[in-house]
């Protein structure tokens, strides 16, 4: 397998993408701030604004958090409307955001909570509170850690070359851990802040962040559920149709009694098969369009030959190929793959009906 | 593969977005508003979390160093009595900059009236001095009249008390919030070092102006023995007793239940 990967592309638009996402993490902040101090006159006798430190503690815990609930709600939301796909394909840079604010947290807490003291502040961390049997006194800070070391793992391997190196597999495993994290994060909430608190809008914002992410997961997965699994048998070719109700340059996803989906592609009068799964980071490639000749991925931009599954060079990713047919005027394609990069000649479309 | 598409994206009527290609309007226009409506969203849910904390106290501490003079105690934590204006003592704590007793930092032998170089922590009635820990931020100050008659001690009743120990340093101002579970690593720490502990009423832990130190049975300070229940919601059974401008809370570890 080539370890060659996509150079990360800087353009104007990406760049507009940071500058928002920084914008929005220091306003949260700022708000934060400057709404903590006017909710609490200093008057005598009168409530106060907690210590500026304690002050960043929360709003960085807070930041981390809701970001962390905007890249999982992302995810589902672009594979429900395309519309969405400009927001994700800078996820990477959103959950490096997120791990910084989240280690900022960690460490204001570190220093502040557990630091000026003859004890290591990371072994008070660990043992300050020994009550792990007991779940309403639980140590809730160890989830956070334990949360913090998962963001952690995420954040350095989620450039491209890790990617490439571990391989798609391996890597989409690794960041599967985003959902443990996830509930580690609520459960750091629901055992730690939320029982000092007494307002009722902080469980029902945590738990109204979960069950946004829970409800666009289910949501994306019963729509992707919704293509009906073809029942053609071993051997059997499977029908997909008229070639003409496939857009040019566009695909139709067919889902095989077994294995991955697979999209068949019409470029002009030429109908191509390749597996449906990016070897980036498994986006739907047959939601794709044909770009230059090639298949390009609606996630990242990642492409394909359609021909032979085989990434331009200089770059050295393949996919699954399928071979097709044309059977009373209507396309067939054959459910198993072939090994990925293997080149098939296209099923070319009469001519006059093209 | 190349990045100048010979068919712009953009060209089309229903732009397909690739990040590494110019980005058609629309899809800027996607951004703009998604991030635009994030941005309000947070703002709004930022405002109302950090409006919505619950009250932290109004105690504080005064960074400034200055020098205070008084009458060394050094039972059942070390303090310094001082003459107010009005002739009337006060008892100010002593404690360190960090988490720890600043016992083990006053010279043995040093008694009578002395000078201490700190910061005052204060919240409602309480006064506690955050001494330097400068070589000689605590001296003796011979000028200064004897040790006046340490005054009574009246009881004032046993009581059963739901709350929390605290400890008084970080409760008398030295953080906000200073209570509660998001805080008891930190106390834990405070006791661990032998600093002043003091016992609230759950009903105002976080913004009460005052609460009763939290002594054994004997009035005495408690030992280790105390660590597992810091910070946690308590019953407590114990006596109320006034000793000069100070109230004790004196209670036995056995009398403590976790509720
Ligand atoms: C070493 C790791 C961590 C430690 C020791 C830690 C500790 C704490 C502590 C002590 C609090 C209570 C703060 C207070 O109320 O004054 C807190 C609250 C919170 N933490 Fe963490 N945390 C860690 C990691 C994280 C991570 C990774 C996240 C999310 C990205 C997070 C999110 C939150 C949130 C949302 C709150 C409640 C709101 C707030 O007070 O900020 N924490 N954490
Ligand atoms: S998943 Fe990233 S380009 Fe396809």
């Amino acid at each position: 397998m080539g370890h060659d990967y996509k150079a990360v592309q800087w353009s104007p638009f990406k760049r507009l993408y940071d500058a928002a996402l920084a914008l929005g993490v220091l306003s949260f902040i700022g708000v934060f701030v400057a709404a903590s101090i006017l909710a609490s006159p200093v008057e005598a006798g009168g409530r106060e604004a907690a210590a500026p430190i304690q002050l960043l503690i929360r709003a960085t815990g807070a930041a981390g958090f809701g970001l962390l609930t905007l890249i999982l709600a992302i995810g589902p939301l672009a594979r429900l409307t395309r519309t969405a796909a400009p927001l994700l394909f800078n996820r990477r840079h959103l959950g490096v955001a997120c791990f910084l604010i989240a280690l900022a947290h960690g460490s204001l807490v570190t220093l502040w909570y557990h630091g000026f003291s003859d004890l290591n502040p990371l072994v008070s961390l660990l043992v300050s509170n020994p009550r792990y049997d007991s779940i309403r006194g639980f140590p809730f800070e160890s989830l956070g850690l334990a949360a913090l070391l998962i963001l952690f793992v995420m954040a350095a391997t989620s450039h491209d070359f890790w990617n490439a190196t571990l391989g798609p597999r391996l890597w989409k495993s690794v960041h599967m851990a985003v959902y443990p994290a996830y509930a580690l994060l609520l459960a750091h909430i629901f055992l730690g802040a939320i029982q000092n608190e007494t307002s009722p809008l902080y469980p029902l914002l945590a738990g109204g962040a979960a069950a946004l992410v829970a409800g666009l997961h289910l949501t994306a997965g019963l729509k992707e559920n919704a293509i009906p699994r073809s029942v053609a048998r071993t051997g059997e070719w499977i029908r997909v149709g008229p070639p003409h109700d496939i857009p040019d340059g566009r695909a139709r996803i067919v889902t095989p009694p077994r294995g991955e989906r697979i999209a068949v592609f019409r470029d002009g009068a030429r109908i191509h098969a390749i597996s449906n799964v990016c070897r980036h980071q498994g986006g739907p490639l047959g939601e794709g369009r044909i770009i230059d000749g090639c298949v390009t991925c609606p996630w990242h931009g990642f492409q394909y030959r359609p021909s032979d599954g085989c990434s331009p060079p200089p770059y050295s990713e393949k996919i699954a190929t399928y071979r097709t047919r044309l059977v009373d005027g209507e396309i067939e394609v054959e459910p198993d793959p072939l090994p990925p990069g293997t080149p098939v000649d296209a099923t070319t479309l009469p001519e006059g009906r093209r | 593969m190349s990045r100048r598409p010979k068919s712009p994206p953009e060209a089309e009527a229903d732009p397909f977005f690739v990040g590494w290609a110019p980005a058609a309007p629309v899809h800027r226009r996607t951004l703009l508003v998604s991030a635009g409506a994030t941005l309000l969203a947070g703002a709004g849910v930022s405002a109302a979390i950090a409006s919505q904390q619950a009250p932290v106290g109004p105690g504080g501490w005064d960074t400034q160093v200055r020098s205070w003079t008084g009458w060394l105690q050094r039972t059942p934590y070390p303090s310094l009595l001082i003459r107010e204006d009005d002739g009337a003592l006060r008892t100010a704590w002593l404690a360190g900059m960090g988490k720890q007793s600043v016992a083990p930092i006053i010279p043995e032998g040093l008694s009578g009236a002395v000078t201490v170089q700190g910061s005052l922590i204060a919240r409602g009635p309480h006064r506690m001095i955050a001494g330097t820990g400068a070589p000689d931020w605590i001296a003796a100050s011979p000028d200064a009249p004897p040790t006046p008659d340490p005054g009574y001690e009246e009881e004032i009743g046993a009581a059963l008390i739901f709350g929390e120990v605290l400890d008084a340093k970080c409760w008398f101002g030295a953080m906000k919030p200073a209570t509660g579970k998001t805080h008891k690593a930190c106390a834990a720490l405070c006791a661990r070092g032998g600093l002043p502990l003091a016992f609230c009423d759950e009903r105002s832990c976080g913004d009460a102006l005052a609460a009763p130190l939290f002594l054994d049975a004997d009035g005495r300070a408690h030992t280790a023995d105390i660590l597992p229940f810091v910070a946690d919601p308590v019953a407590a059974r114990g006596t109320l007793v006034r000793v000069r401008d100070t109230v004790q809370f004196r209670v036995a570890v056995s009398s403590l239940r976790r509720v």
